[in-house]
């Protein structure tokens, strides 16, 4: 009975609004190409894969991957130095691109505002491997870092030989690179603010503080919470390209993360099915960390995805 | 809700995407760099290929002398790394002279695939991965292959070339009869020949790396060339103290830190080795690789290695070699010492490297280990399930192992590269002081392939007079440690069913070893906590490991 009406709609919906469905048609197609084709692959992580054999030709070892990656010796240290990269990845680096669009905001010089805003989105144009070659050279013992150590009379060490430094390391150079980049999008929703709003808080005696804390980030609050969910999503998946291409042995005890693990055993050493496996398992957990933020966010400010 | 659910299934199929893209499985993906038409082309040439190839079967069924080049050569697809060297001024091996003429002078028509560099693993696993080969494919199977070539050949990706080898492919087997060595390391343990090899023809282009160090530097202090550990140390220190050196002993750790010669001075190495008593053995857990470690912290914390030594690369040490900041080095003969030399003469025209013979630690000892290559350093073309030409491929391979090809492989072409004095191949003007002034090794990867690898037997002449300066021509004989190589574990492979155990167990004790080596040198692990470090390597089942290399090395010998 409902199937009906619900067809029935689609079949009057279709008639009057055609144009929109044809326009919606390649985004369609491009998610079952390659979003949702994709994921049949996926189920290598529970088998032997073997390319010649074919997906469906290789043998069944259920959990035996995930066992295997559950066992490993670094099992512990992969998940903490990833979790931790993270957490200070959004402690650390979600706030920056805010604040920067409040500054921004308040700068009434068009010249230099638009002058800051491309100095501090330029690094994101970038290649990392470019930056990475830049930031291992400023933390040579060498380097620009230690020279500004030198001159205050500290003593010249290799910073990225050293496990302690790594997370501040990493932490600010992602902010260095994307800190202007990120803030467009809280500009643009800092544009659209009601202008009145901040003018009857005036007449009723807020200053400029006051404004930003009761008009500004009320204002922007839904762009602030939709963001940070759609960032906690992502925690467990860091990228491995930043990693391999600022770590050294050295530095493991805090710098290897699960993709660049992955990395290293999982395509280096073409074993498809324990990487799938790793990956998936991290899947299922970026899904889950995003499903609670979501249901948190619904609770207590009424934004959320869905 | 039922609105909610579907969303949470968008968001967990973009994250599954991360996944499926590391897999690389798309099935019937259009990854596939072969345009449509060549396939159309290489299958007509396959089916003329098939019925020459019955043809040839009946008139003479063993392989008699081929003729090149072939009249029916038709087209093949051939997947190699390309080297830098010829990466410097060419995108594909087919625009050489050396691509030109080796498909001239074979008759066989071949278009050339190179991976991005450094991305060579990831690409040739996506290409295996999607099952659509080339017709031949160059690669390390026995190390980068996980399971090596007899698993390559069971899992279908290559051919096992014992037949080929024997119809069409005299050259090589010849060759192969008359080196009994080599032929046993380019077979698999149930005796399938699995690629045409690059081989080092002689012992001294198998020293290929070693030590070296500013001989002026060393007159002006009234110093030897050092031959022991402790005139190592005396000769670092006065290079710091009295020349001013800021990090007197120079490398990058991640090249060369198997091939230190300090180690090898502790009768130690940093991999698996094979040790007297014939069995495999793993360096870094053993009493003489602590007393290795002791002498390298102690020397980086006097400041005498370089600080930054784990994150430096080639070009910062060219730099630091070059402008007096360091006075020793670890590196390649020609592609680091001769570069260092000819760069920093331009401006310092007394600047003189050396090479240093292995030290030991008593006075007067001969050295009795050193690094020394594999003779067949892992580096072979094999014929791939795809290819539906085989004999033309085989005929195309065992060209190079003809006199004609190994004379177009290592010097080029005759009259234009190179020409016969008294019976040597000698390099002409134009390779040696090209005209568009590039370095000697670009102008060399022009024309030939020995200054870097591929399916040939490199020749000793080449290394001769690719050694230019006198100092660095005295390398290959300076590093040879006579017996070095029965230290040398060969390119043996474990049981398929091993393989991966191997490889997972190899996986998480290197990654230790790694780090700690590294912190005990640094100093932020003290060597005291040794005792630990060889308990969790142990438990981590070294071992388990042992027992497989060991296992692979008897099978190995037993060929």
């Amino acid at each position: 009975m409902q199937g009906n009406s619900f067809s029935v709609r689609v079949k009057k919906d279709f008639r009057r609004n055609w144009s929109l469905y044809v326009l919606v048609l390649p985004v369609l197609i491009f998610y079952i190409i390659f979003h949702y084709k994709p994921m049949y692959g996926a189920i290598i992580a529970f088998k032997d894969f073997i390319p010649a054999k074919g997906i469906m030709g290789s043998e069944w070892v259920g959990m035996y991957n995930f066992e295997r990656f559950f066992k490993s010796a670094y099992f512990v240290r992969l998940m903490r130095n990833t979790l931790l990269l993270s957490i200070y990845n959004i402690i650390f680096g979600f706030p920056a691109p805010i604040i920067l669009a409040l500054l921004l905001n308040e700068v009434k010089n068009k010249k230099f505002k638009s002058i800051t805003q491309t100095i501090t989105y330029l690094p994101h144009f970038i290649s990392l491997v470019v930056a990475c070659g830049m930031i291992k050279d400023f933390c040579l013992s060498t380097g620009i870092f230690n020279d500004i150590i030198a001159l205050f009379g500290g003593e010249r060490s290799a910073l990225l030989q050293n496990p302690a430094y790594y997370r501040t390391i990493y932490t600010a150079s992602s902010i260095w690179q994307e800190v202007g980049w990120g803030s467009i999008i809280y500009l643009s929703a800092l544009s659209g603010v009601d202008s009145q709003l901040y003018e009857a808080a005036s007449i009723d005696g807020a200053g400029k503080w006051k404004q930003l804390l009761h008009v500004t980030l009320p204002s922007i609050m839904p762009t602030i919470i939709i963001m940070l969910i759609l960032r906690m999503g992502s925690l467990m998946s860091m990228g491995y390209e930043k990693t391999i291409l600022l770590y050294n042995p050295s530095t493991y005890e805090t710098s290897d993360i699960i993709s660049s693990y992955v990395y290293r055993v999982g395509l280096q050493e073409q074993d498809w099915s324990y990487s799938t496996a790793i990956g998936l398992f991290n899947s299922v957990i970026n899904c889950f960390l995003l499903v609670v933020t979501n249901k948190i966010s619904k609770k207590f400010t009424e934004t959320s995805l869905w | 809700m039922r609105k909610s659910w579907k969303k949470g299934l968008a968001v967990l199929t973009m994250a599954a995407t991360a996944t499926a893209s590391l897999a690389g499985c798309g099935g019937g993906g259009s990854a596939s760099t072969t345009a449509a038409p060549e396939t159309t082309a290489a299958q007509t040439e396959a089916a003329a290929g098939q019925t020459t190839a019955a043809a040839q079967t009946e008139a003479a069924a063993p392989a008699g002398e081929t003729t090149y080049p072939l009249t029916n050569g038709g087209k093949l697809t051939y997947w190699l790394q390309l080297n830098s060297n010829v990466s410097a001024n060419f995108t594909n091996l087919g625009d050489t002279e050396l691509g030109k003429q080796w498909q001239e002078q074979t008759g066989v028509q071949i278009e050339f695939q190179h991976p991005a560099a450094g991305q060579e693993k990831e690409q040739f696993n996506l290409i295996v991965a999607d099952g659509n080969l080339p017709d031949i494919m160059e690669y390390g199977w026995v190390n980068s292959y996980p399971g090596g070539p007899e698993k390559a050949i069971r899992d279908g990706v290559i051919i096992s070339l014992n037949d080929v080898f024997e119809q069409y492919c005299p050259n090589i087997t010849k060759y192969l009869a008359e080196h009994p060595d080599i032929d046993k390391s380019i077979k698999t343990d149930d005796g399938n020949y699995f690629a045409f090899p690059f081989i080092r023809g002689e012992e001294k282009l198998r020293v290929t790396v070693g030590a070296f160090l500013r001989k002026d530097w060393l007159d002006e202090l009234g110093l030897e060339v050092p031959t022991t550990v402790d005139e190592w140390h005396t000769v670092l220190t006065a290079f710091k103290e009295q020349k001013g050196a800021e990090s007197p002993f120079c490398f990058d750790w991640a090249n060369f830190k198997d091939k230190n010669l300090i180690a090898y001075a502790y009768e130690t190495s940093y991999t698996y080795y094979v040790g007297e008593d014939g069995k495999v053995h793993y360096g870094p857990v053993e009493d003489n690789f602590k007393k290795y470690l002791e002498t390298m912290h102690q020397w980086y914390s006097e400041g005498l290695i370089d600080k930054d030594i784990a994150t430096l690369n080639g070009d910062q040490v060219t730099a630091k070699m070059t402008t007096d900041k360091a006075g020793a080095s670890i590196g390649w003969a020609a592609s680091r010492m001769q570069v260092f030399m000819t760069t920093a003469q331009k401006t310092n025209p007394d600047y003189l490297l050396v090479p240093t013979p292995y030290p030991t630690l008593e006075k007067g000892d001969t050295p009795t280990w050193g690094y020394i290559e594999n003779a067949f350093p892992d580096v072979g073309a094999a014929i791939t399930t795809s290819c539906k030409d085989v004999e033309t491929a085989a005929k195309f391979l065992d060209y190079a192992y003809g006199e004609a090809g190994h004379n177009l492989m290592n010097f080029g072409i005759e009259g234009v590269s190179y020409e016969m004095k008294d019976g040597v191949p000698t390099y002409t003007d134009l390779i040696l002081n090209n005209p568009d002034g590039w370095p000697l090794a670009h102008s060399l990867a022009k024309y030939i392939r020995a200054n870097y690898n591929g399916p040939f037997v490199q020749d000793g002449y080449y290394i001769e007079q690719y050694l230019q300066l006198p100092t660095v021509k005295e390398c290959p004989s300076t590093w040879t440690v006579p017996g070095a190589d029965k230290y040398v574990l060969p390119n043996v492979t474990a049981l398929q069913e091993e393989s991966k155990e191997l490889a997972t167990l190899n996986n998480e004790i290197s990654t230790y070893v790694d780090e700690m080596v590294l912190k005990f040198i640094f100093g932020t692990e003290s060597l005291d906590n040794w005792d630990n470090y060889v308990n969790t390597v142990n438990n981590m089942n070294l071992a388990r490991a042992l027992e497989i290399q060991n296992s692979a090395l008897d099978r190995y010998n037993a060929r």
